[in-house]
Formats: C-alpha cells, structure tokens, sequence
C-alpha cells in the first residue's frame, strides 16, 4: 500500500528527471513521521520564527524553548523577560527580528507561528499578509504553520468577528499553497480562559506526529474540567483504553500508539476477526474481547472485561460501508451502516455510562469520515451514521464537560488501508493526489491524532469533530 | 545512595592518599602502556609511595572507559600484574565519571562494613583503543569460521557483504550510541545554547594553563605524581600537556574544530590523554590503627542523568546542587569547587546554568539559582583543559587534589562536578578531616 510517487520523489534523480521533462506530474513530499513516544522535547532544534501580535507571548515561551524549538522572534523590539527566562532555562536564548525588514538570507523556519489574538479589526489581519508573504518562502519541507486567534463567537464587535473569522479562510488556503513542501497549516481559537491548555495542542501540531492534518481550525474551549496533571511523556501510564475494530489499519495502528504511552488496551473486533485481533493484543500486552459491538450484550461483555477497573479512553473506531445508491439500497444495509456506525456508539456509551464505567477526565473518541461529512454518492447510509456522529459528540460533550471527559469525533480522509487499496486505480490515484498534501495518510496518521485526544493534555478540545485528511479537496 | 551523617553511621571512610601518572598526550610517551598497564603503574606507585603493607590491602575498584576487550575487568587484572592474589578487585564503567565512581563505590564498601582498605582509581588509554570490525561483517563470516564451507557458502557471504561501508572498521569515536553525536559536537551545541562566547572559553582556557603550570611549577603537583617509565625507557615524571607560555593571542588564531562557524578548538577542549589516578581509602579507625593521617572524607555525592538528545554535558549542573543538598551546604559555603574541564563551553554552560534563577525553576524545582561560583575558587590548580583528560583517571585525579588541597590549605570543604557521557552528571562534596 506504500505511495510510488511518493517514494520516488524522494530520489534527487526522479526530481530532476520530472522537472527537466517538463511532466505534469505531481510532487508530493514524504512526510516526516515520529520513530518513538512522545517525547519531552518533540521539537528539538526546530527553529520556531513567532510574530507576537496578542497576549499568549508569555504561554508561548513556556512551551516552545521547553518543547526544544530555537526561537526567532518578530514583532517585539526587546527578548521579552518570559522569553529570557525560558532560554535560560533549556537553553534556547530568543533571537529578535525586525519584522518589517526582510528575513536574513540563510532564515530557515521549521515553524511559522503567529500570535493574532490581539486582532481588533478587518484592517489588523494585514499582519498575515506583513508576516508570511516573506516568510513563507524560508519554510522548510514538512514545516508548520500556526495562526493563533480568539473565537469569533466571542468578538466584542462584528467587526472584530469578522477579522477573526478570517483567519480561518487564510489559513485553509495557505494549507493547500504549502501542501506540496509536506508543510501543513492550522488556525487555533483559543476561547476565553483556555489559554493553560494551548501548550499540549501546539506541541502536537508543531511535532511530527501531526504529519497528514492540515487545513484545520481548532476550536479550545474551557469547558471541560482539565485534568490534575499532564505529562509530556507516557501521557497513558496507568491508564485502561477500548478500541473498537482493532483488527487492521486505523484501529490496530491505534492500539499501537496507545500502548507505546503506557495505556492497557482492550481490542475488541468482531468474532470473524479474532485471529488478527489478538495478534494485535499479544502484541501490546493488551486484553483481546471478540465481539459483536450492535450485540445487545456488547455492553456486558466490555464490562466484563473492565473488570471494575475505570474506562479511561474508549475509541469507537469499528465501522463498515454498504455502498449502493438509494434506490437501489437493500433495507439491510441501510440498517447494518446506521446500527454499526452510530447506533451502537450511542448505545455503548449510554450502557457505559449507566454503569459508571467511565473515569473522570475519560476521553471519547469516534471515528467519523471526511466522505461522510460532505456527502458522497452511494453512500447516503454512510454518511448519515458518521454525519450523525458530529452531532452526537457535540451533545455528548456537552453533557460530560463538567466530569472533565472529552467526547470528540475524528474525520479520516484517503487513508492507505485494506479499504482504499481495493479501490479502482483510477479512484485511488485521483483520492490521492486530490489534498494540499498529494497524498494519502498512513494509518497510523489518524491513530497520532486520536492518541494525542486520547492523553490529558487534550482537555481543551471537546465536541469538535477533526480531520485527519492531508488537506482533501472535499469535506467541511 | 550513601549520604554520610556521622550521627548515623559510625564509620567512616577517609582518603589517606593517591598518587596520579603524569598525564601525556595519547600516542606519545605511554602508547605502549594500556589501561591496564597504567593502572599497574599508579597503584604500584601508590602502593610504594605509603608503605601500605601488602596484606593490608582488601581491595581495588578501578575505572575504566575504553575497555581493554581482551581483559575488561582491568581491576583485578592490576592485581594480578602486582602479584596481589588474594586482593579482591572488579572495574566499573560511568564513562567520564567512572574514577569518582570507583572512588565512591570504594567509600560506600567501607562505609558499609565490606572493607577497611581499598585502592580506588581509574585509568584510560586513548592510545590503546580497540578497532572493532563491524558486527554485521562478524555475523557473515560466521558460517565460514565455523562450518565447512563450499564456493556456494563463499558467495553467500559475498553477497552479504554490500554495500562495503557497512564492514570497513569503524574509527573510534567519542560518540553517543543513542543520538551518535560526537562529544564535541554536543559541547558546541551546549556553547551556542548557552551562548558561550570563543573568547571567553579561550580566557578560561588559558586560565587552566596558567593555572596549572603554576602548580607545577610551584612542585605542588610534586607529591601527587609518579615517575612512569614510557616506550622506550623514557621516564616521565610530570605532565606534558600543560603549556605554561600559552595565551589569548595564541589561542585565538586555532580554528574551530567540530563545526565551520563553531567557537571550539583544540586549546579550549580537553585533549585526548594516556594516563591512571588513584587514592586510598580507609575506615577511620584503620587508618588511624595504622599511623595514617586522614586528609578527607566525603560528606556526600549524587548522581544524575538527562536525556542525551537535550545537553548532553549539562548533567553537573542537576549533579552538584543534589550533592550540596544532602551534604547540607549551600554553594556559597564550599571552600572549593573542582570541576571536569571537558571543555571551556561545558563548564561555562553549567557555571551559568548554576546562576540562573530560571534554570532554577524549570530544572531543579527550586526559587532561586544555586549560586555564581566564585573564580577565585575555581579548578584552582587548573582542570581537563590543561592537565588532560585520560577518560577513567580524571575523577580520582579530582579526589586526589581536592583531598590534598584541604589538608594542605586547612580548608574544609570541596564541591566536585563531573560531566559525563550519556547525559550522565557526577557530584560530590569533600570535607576535611
């Protein structure tokens, strides 16, 4: 399942053979993925060029020097003492750059990140044209771009909503312009209050495990309670995860990750699927459950293998497609798409929580699907159950905030799996190439994400639905 | 690990003496001798030198960093050569720190009661590193060293044996496995992360020289190292690294070694060095049962470890404030402060982090900073950069003149630091007796 194009663009000699012919050929970067855990330090050595236009300066300098990032700084006429303090304090000392002056000959940035909550009006967003048109060049291959704002829903004035909402749309634009470098771009809304909980969600995005999302909004919220403690390494240590459909691809690249931050993980596939499930398990140290998730006893059996102990992160990952037009579509497989897809979510976690299985601070995660969400032909079974999802996790979240549990929805687009390499040529090449990035993620891509919803540190991310899509063509 | 509280433990362990080689530039005077040959010499000479009667001795911890691959426990393997038979003996590894551990092994062995005499030191030869041929040349070979191998078995191992850089010998490197970065790429990352300027690793370099060419010269050094016969016959009877007429304008004009625009080079790094350290240690009331006058004992030591990807010498800065800790001083109520000059930058960075209130904070969980160390009571003699650094000797060669300068001075206490490989940090606090 591995990407041609993407492995020979790697070659010098495939680059230049393209580029001398004149081919029309797309170039799609291989992107840079993680070989460990978490780490303390995911950034070490990446050089971070900030613009300091708002009031997270001082949250910013306590997670970029301790996170490893080199600091460049723009828009100040003075190292700021939080900034003195942290390079002091892990040796990474703050370079200042005059941000009208034109970046210095050699500048590379692995990052570019700009501080806009302090934006107040339609004029004010002229700093993202003043900061990335010159920086944007000295980004490096796989580099980030971040743009921090506040909410628009939280503007004093329509105006100043305005300003903000647009941050969105540049940065969705900017995602597709850089996709080719494996550069990828996200907005951050920060809500009032939230501020404490944007220093695990940039370490995330800045790292490498953040590799096939771009494009993305992220809204923080303050909603639900954070937890005592988040820590940058084995995040999971003590903890009891359950994922659904852990057989393959999403769902095994999932437990994976997981139990490399120290969760113990119950795999539970399908009795059809005991065989790879298990391997899974045994692979991890995990607790194999071979069952049927739309079994009215699906809930008992989970229990069971709970064994008192609290559910800290559950993953509705299993999921199934039964593609037919509408009109042609059996009654049955309308039913199997809804019962598999969201209604034994819903079912799952009200037997849950009926049962107080649930630890505070618990995560919830579905998988939802990019197709779903926009609407794909011969698959209004489909995405009604995963469309249904984003309206669930909203609710669902809302109801949990106040036990500090996380109700989220992940969006996967064209992923390489069992799925996607059954596909027609044709389709598959066209999925592919179809995203800022040019390509399609790798399972584990989407299994980084819901891992990193998963720790502690997630706790201002709560019943949004994120994509983990490489930038796709189609989708909200 | 031991903190020694006289309240607590009646006994106690007391360095009574310590002898050093003179240390000499790897593939010099000593390229004959290796370490274990070296430690022969320093411990026949201490042995020599303080009339120790033979059976006195219980035993010999030694240091040791570049093994001998032939005869790795080079602590008995000393023995043996000395026709000390029934002298116990074993090697321990803490790279750079391996001297201070053999010492504090040795301390806490006493201390507990195993022992009442042990030879504690370390020796390295750079000279005598070991080429390795690469494992994955060893494991294709093997068929044929083993088996009866036809032309079929022949062109196997051929065909395994691409691409050719896999199975030359490797180069010797002071290289961490983890990260595979060489020490003095990891120093010059440190200077720059700490913004160490060239001039002022240079002004400290020069400092170490002058400073120990003045202890030289003064014959301060004079009971402290042996004489030791090299290839050929020729005796060497003091250090031949220390460059008494070296200066800033001298320095300045070395180009940076471990990177294009770096500010490191040859005058302000340790250098690569041949040479064995070590002191004698006893329980108290042995020491004075035998007619020895106790010249120090530890109040306290502490090792740490960071992550090696982050600095990787920056481990004496976490080391000494936790070996200050438990030994109930603070910084500004040690005499003297000893640390292991793996290069100007290292020592500038950690001296620098020991002054921030930040570095405080985030990496100590404490207020305020562990305290500015004063110059003036700095490596006093001069440390790594001008004397040398041979690897396992280095940290005895600490105890040694730390525990000489108290007794000498009237002085009572001594803050050791030592960096180490690994992100490994070593620190210890010497008090008088």
């Amino acid at each position: 399942m591995s990407d041609l194009l993407v492995e020979l663009n790697t070659k010098p000699w495939f680059r230049q053979a393209i580029k001398s012919l004149g081919l029309p050929l797309p170039s799609p970067q291989k992107l840079r993925r993680p070989k460990t855990a978490r780490q303390a330090r995911p950034l070490a050595d990446r050089t971070a060029v900030l613009c300091l236009q708002g009031d997270l300066g001082d949250t910013l300098a306590a997670c970029l020097p301790a996170a490893g990032a080199n600091p460049v700084l723009l828009g100040v006429s003075a190292v700021p003492a939080a900034w003195r303090d942290a390079g002091e304090a892990h040796g990474r000392p703050a370079r200042v750059l005059d941000l009208a002056a034109e970046a210095p000959e050699d500048a590379r940035a692995d990052a570019l990140i700009l501080d806009a909550t302090g934006l107040e009006d339609p004029a004010g967003i002229r700093i993202l044209y003043d900061f990335f048109h010159g920086w944007v060049g000295r980004l490096a291959r796989c580099g980030r771009v971040i743009v921090l704002g506040r909410p628009a829903a939280e503007a004093q004035r329509p105006a100043q909503a305005g300003a903000r909402a647009a941050l969105e749309g540049f940065t969705r634009s900017l995602a597709k312009e850089i996709g080719r470098l494996g550069a990828t771009a996200h907005v951050v809304y920060v809500a009032d209050g939230a501020e404490g909980r944007v220093d695990p969600l940039l370490r995330f995005l800045l790292s490498d495990r953040a590799a096939f999302l771009t494009g993305q909004p992220w809204h923080l919220v303050a909603t639900a309670t954070p937890p005592p403690r988040v820590e940058a390494e084995r995040a999971l240590a003590g903890q009891v995860a359950l994922v659904t459909g852990a057989a393959r691809g999403i769902g095994a690249a999932t437990v994976k990750l997981l139990a490399a931050e120290g969760a113990h993980v119950i795999c539970v596939d399908r009795p059809g699927d005991e065989g790879p499930m298990s391997v899974v398990a045994r692979e991890v140290g995990g607790t194999p459950l071979a069952a049927d998730i739309t079994d009215p006893g699906a809930t008992a059996a989970i229990l069971g293998a709970l064994a008192g102990r609290p559910l800290h992160i559950l993953v509705h990952n299993a999921g199934i497609t039964r593609d037919k037009t509408l009109a042609r579509m059996k009654p049955e497989w309308w039913d199997q798409a809804v019962a598999v897809n969201l209604r034994a979510i819903a079912d799952i976690d009200a037997g849950l929580l009926a049962a107080g299985a649930f630890a505070d601070h618990a995560r919830i995660i579905a998988l939802s699907s990019v197709a779903g969400i926009a609407g794909n032909f011969g698959q209004t079974n489909y995405a009604a159950s995963k469309a249904g999802l984003v309206g669930y996790v909203r609710a669902q979240a809302a109801a949990l905030a106040d036990r500090g549990i996380t109700v989220n929805a992940v969006a996967p687009g064209f992923i390489e799996t069992r799925l996607t390499a059954a596909m027609p040529p044709v389709n598959r090449e066209v999925g592919r190439r179809l995203s800022a990035l040019g390509q399609g993620g790798e399972p584990r891509d989407v299994a980084e994400l819901i891992s990193f919803l998963a720790t502690p540190g997630a706790s201002g991310l709560t019943g949004g639905t994120h994509r983990a899509c490489g930038g796709m063509f189609i989708g909200a | 690990m031991a903190t020694r509280k006289s309240s607590k433990s009646p006994r106690r362990a007391v360095v009574v003496a310590g002898a050093r080689t003179p240390f000499v530039k790897a593939f010099s005077e000593f390229l004959k001798l290796d370490a274990i040959a070296l430690g022969k010499a320093t411990v026949a000479g201490l042995l020599a030198k303080t009339g120790l009667p033979r059976h006195e001795l219980d035993g010999v911890v030694w240091g040791t960093v570049i093994l001998p691959g032939y005869a790795p426990n080079v602590g008995r393997e000393i023995a043996l050569d000395l026709g000390l038979y029934d002298v116990e003996a074993f090697t321990v590894t803490r790279a750079c720190a391996s001297g201070l551990q053999a010492i504090t092994t040795a301390a806490a062995a006493i201390e507990r009661g195993d022992a009442d005499v042990i030879i504690a030191g370390g020796s390295d030869s750079t000279s005598n590193a070991e080429i390795k041929l690469p494992q994955k040349l060893m494991h294709a070979i093997a068929p044929l060293a083993l088996g009866k191998a036809g032309p079929a078995q022949y062109l196997q191992v051929l065909s395994q044996l691409m691409p050719i850089t896999d199975i030359l010998p490797k180069k010797p490197e002071i290289a961490e496995r983890t990260t595979g970065e060489v020490m003095g790429q990891a120093a010059e990352r440190m200077a720059t992360r700490n913004e160490i300027s060239r001039a002022d690793q240079d002004a400290f370099a020069v400092q170490s020289h002058h400073r120990a060419a003045a202890a030289i010269a003064s014959g301060r050094f004079e009971d402290e190292v042996l004489t030791v016969e090299g290839s050929g016959g020729k005796r060497v009877y003091a250090d031949t690294l220390v460059r008494a007429s070296t200066s800033l304008e001298a320095i300045a004009r070395l180009r940076p070694v471990f990177a294009k625009d770096g500010t490191l080079t040859a005058a302000n790094s340790s250098p690569l060095t041949d040479g064995g350290a070590a002191v004698m240690l006893m329980s108290e009331e042995k020491a004075r049962a035998l007619g020895f006058t106790p010249k120090a004992a530890f109040r306290s030591w502490a090792y740490t470890a960071v992550d090696p990807a982050d600095q990787l010498l920056m481990g004496p800065a976490l080391a000494m404030p936790k070996a200050l800790d438990k030994a109930g001083l603070a910084l500004a109520d040690v005499d003297l402060v000893d640390m292991h000059e793996a290069f100007a930058a290292q020592v500038l960075s950690v001296l620098k982090m020991l002054g921030s209130d930040a570095f405080a904070r985030a990496r100590l969980g404490r207020d305020t900073a562990v305290g500015e160390v004063d110059p003036a009571k700095l490596n006093v003699h001069g440390g790594s950069v001008a004397l040398g650094h041979p690897f396992g000797a280095t940290g005895a060669r600490m105890v040694l003149t730390m525990a000489n300068e108290l007794a000498l001075t009237g002085k009572s206490t001594a803050l050791l630091g030592i960096c180490a490989a690994g992100g490994l940090g070593a620190a210890a606090v010497l008090e008088r007796v």
